[in-house]
This record gives C-alpha cells, sequence and structure tokens, in this order.
C-alpha cells in the first residue's frame, strides 16, 4: 500500500471514527433519547457481542476518567484511544512535512504482528476478551 | 521462454489475477529466463473465491484482511467491529480485487 493511499485510508478512519463517539456520546448524555439505539450494530442484529463490544463506553468511561472502568468495559478501549490520539497528529506532521515516517511505522507494525510468537497470543487474547464480553453481556 | 510453457502458467493461474495484467505477465514470463521457471511454478497464490468466502464469514473481525497480509487494516476492522458494520460490507466488494492485487505484488517480486 502506497503513502497516499494509506494516510487517505487512515484519516477516513479516524474522521469516522470521532464523528461515530462524539455521535454517541451526544445521545447517551442528552436528556431527550428519542429511542435512537447506540452501540455495536452486530449486536443489535445478532445479540452476541462481538469482541470490540463496549469500546465506545470504554471511551467514555476514559474520557471522565474512571480507567478501572473502561477496562472493565473493555480493553480495546485504551488502545483505541491511543491510536486516535496519536494518528491524526502523526498524519498532520508527515503531510506538513511531506515525509512518511507513519507509514515507515505502520509497515514495521505489521511485520512484528505477523511474527508467530506475537501473533498466537495477541489471537488468545481477543478470544479471551470475546469470551469476557460475552460472558458480561454487554 | 517457452510459448507453450508461459500459456500453461496462465491457464493455470489466471484466476488469480485481474484481468488487465495477465497481458503484463504474459510478456514478462516470454523474456524471461528459463531457469526462473521453477521458482515461478511453485508460487502460491491465494484464492480470490476463498477470501470472499471468509470475507462474508468472518469480516467483522478482519480475518479477510488478515488472510490476504493486511494486518494493519485487519487489526483496524477487528477493532471497530468490522468499522461498524459498514466497512466489512464494503469489503465484501473489495476483498476479491484487493487479493489479486496481492498476488500481482507477490508474482512481481518473483518476474523482476
Amino acid at each position: 500500500m502506497g503513502r497516499n493511499k494509506l494516510y487517505f485510508h487512515l484519516g477516513i478512519a479516524c474522521l469516522a471514527g470521532y464523528i461515530w463517539f462524539f455521535v454517541n456520546y451526544s445521545i447517551t448524555y442528552s436528556h431527550e433519547n428519542n429511542g435512537i439505539e447506540t452501540g455495536c450494530l452486530i449486536k443489535q442484529f445478532t445479540d452476541i457481542p462481538c469482541p470490540s463490544c463496549g469500546a465506545t463506553r470504554s471511551l467514555i468511561s476514559l474520557m471522565h476518567g474512571h480507567i478501572i472502568e473502561s477496562l472493565y468495559w473493555n480493553p480495546f478501549g485504551i488502545v483505541l484511544f491511543v491510536i486516535m490520539l496519536i494518528t491524526p497528529i502523526w498524519l498532520l506532521v508527515d503531510c506538513l512535512y511531506h515525509r512518511a515516517s507513519l507509514l515507515w511505522f505502520y509497515k514495521k507494525t505489521e511485520l512484528f504482528l505477523k511474527q508467530r510468537k506475537v501473533a498466537i497470543p495477541a489471537i488468545l487474547l481477543v478470544l479471551i476478551n470475546w469470551g469476557w464480553n460475552i460472558y458480561k453481556g454487554l | 521462454m517457452d510459448a507453450q510453457k508461459v500459456d500453461m502458467f496462465i491457464m493455470a493461474n489466471g484466476k488469480f489475477f485481474e484481468s488487465h495484467q495477465i497481458a503484463q505477465i504474459r510478456d514478462r514470463l516470454l523474456v524471461l529466463d528459463d531457469d526462473k521457471w521453477g521458482m515461478i511454478q511453485t508460487l502460491q497464490f491465494k484464492d480470490p473465491t476463498t477470501s470472499l468466502i471468509i470475507s462474508l464469514l468472518g469480516g467483522n473481525l478482519g480475518i479477510d484482511r488478515f488472510m490476504i497480509g493486511d494486518t494493519g487494516l485487519g487489526v483496524g476492522k477487528l477493532l471497530t467491529c468490522g468499522g461498524f458494520g459498514i466497512w466489512a460490507i464494503i469489503d465484501w466488494f473489495m476483498i476479491m480485487d484487493a487479493t489479486r492485487e496481492k498476488n500481482m505484488a507477490k508474482i512481481q517480486l518473483a518476474l523482476y
């Protein structure tokens, strides 16, 4: 994947993530909830939470400073928080200075995650988290 | 390389590539040295149909992207529940072309 394509995709993804988060945030904390369902679309259709269900609630707890509560909702929320905080800044700096350091980092991360000794524990963690999500009944 | 060998390769592996890439691959194979034939023949490509099936079944977890080697996008899909379900649906239509592109990148490494 080339630099411009990756940066375009990342930009869109970050924008969509922020819009999703703030729409959910405002619906959760507005008093007139017009019956709009929030949260994971998959769960609404299948009734089974997916591995990343609860990430939005986790981010909202984190915004209020409740770290333990955000870990309870979904530990992925912390990962998402870090990614969504760093990526837009890194993207802008790279675009302003015409560099490709984020692309370099992205490729390094891909290679790191593809190693068997990293991939297998990561997959196990995701599965355990999914099991926990179903157990909690998010 | 022999035209016969090249056509055999194209017949066996044509489905792994975009139609507009096949002519380019054929031209390149024709001028290629004969001793590379063994290596070209043993290359393993990913089947676009398999990745479509995986995308339909496990697209929400990003398994299709992991399978074709786009680990970064796979993580993104996994963490966002298949891009809030929307990206997963878009990928049902994109994943076959993405697989063919990956195959093209793979054969290009061997050809050039």
